[in-house]
């Protein structure tokens, strides 16, 4: 920290309880958004992973995008290098956060961190038994967009739950409401809904949030 | 007759308390981390925060990651109670506003 910009502070009481009031309301502002000022851009991240990401995969399958399709192999390449890219990015932003602050009880945060890691792995697994059980590509690309989004859902209405937010609460409910109808706009087009739906209130929560903390209302 | 604490009635300790306060029960942080959300200088910080200290609102310990000394404060129960009593008593004052 630059020395020279600091605040110059006394010794003074103050003169009123208004002046005490807003100086605790103003410091607690400034603490949430040097705190949280990182999760915006995690939330455009990810809005823009499932954006491109679910619109490259239409456009990799027959009958999807009807203005140019890319080869499977590239639109699958363009999604995982995307997600790897967004996963990258909030985990580097996420742990940057809590910089300098040693929690007393991080059983809460190791739950869901681990939990988080092996739900998305297990929701891989269950797809590698289904296809070895016969289901087809079709099928196969109903299920793993579900189940992630599902998942993904889930795993916001528990940090909600953790965190106490009720954005988290709303964009939880969302992704889980848009996994759940993606499939019945059956195969390819359940990309397009998971990319507009789910990547549009990642976009949403992203804008909504950063004002929030400009505004002081997070 | 409501009297506010004059330990805390201060605009630096104030800032710290508050920001403190932010973190949940038992937390720490470290003093840099403290310094840079209060745009505070260190001399500055480390006085108002040995007044703390005497009042036992807040506990320093010093500690090493790896070979680096860190230094960490946290808000004491009885610091925790203090700023909330402290709030308490402003919005009394204050008719009740929350």
């Amino acid at each position: 920290m630059n020395n020279n910009s600091a605040v110059p502070v006394d010794d003074e009481p103050l003169t009123s309880p208004d002046d005490a009031l807003a100086l605790i309301k103003e410091q607690r502002r400034t603490v949430t958004k040097r705190q949280l000022g990182g999760i915006p851009w995690v939330f455009g991240v990810w809005g823009i992973a499932w954006g491109v990401g679910f619109l490259a995969l239409w456009s990799g399958y027959d009958g999807g995008n009807p203005w140019f399709q890319l080869p499977l192999a590239v639109a699958r390449a363009i999604f995982g290098a995307i997600f790897l890219a967004a996963s990258i990015v909030s985990v580097i932003v996420i742990s940057r956060l809590g910089r300098g602050v040693r929690v007393a009880s991080g059983f809460g945060g190791t739950v869901f961190g681990i939990s988080s890691s092996a739900s998305f792995v297990a929701v891989y697994l269950i797809g590698v038994a289904l296809a070895r059980a016969g289901a087809d590509g079709p099928l196969i690309s109903l299920y793993l967009p579900a189940g992630f989004g599902m998942t993904t859902g889930l795993l916001f209405l528990m940090g909600a739950a953790l965190w106490r937010s009720v954005g988290q609460v709303v964009l939880g409910a969302i992704i889980m409401v848009t996994a759940v109808v993606a499939p019945f706009f059956g195969a390819p087009t359940n990309n397009v809904v998971m990319a507009v739906l789910g990547g549009g209130s990642f976009l949403i929560a992203a804008v909504a949030m950063h004002l929030g903390l400009k505004r002081g209302r997070c | 007759m409501i009297e506010l604490d004059p330990v805390i009635h201060a605009a630096a300790r104030l800032r710290i308390s508050a920001t403190l306060a932010s973190l949940d029960d038992g937390d720490r942080i470290t003093f840099p981390r403290l310094q840079e959300l209060l745009d505070m200088t260190a001399g500055n910080l480390s006085t108002h925060l040995r007044k703390l200290e005497d009042a036992e609102y807040v506990s320093v310990h010093k500690a090493h990651q790896g070979r680096t000394p860190v230094t960490f404060v946290t808000l004491t129960r009885r610091g925790r109670r203090a700023f909330e009593d402290y709030t308490d008593a402003l919005r009394a004052l204050l008719g009740g506003e929350k």
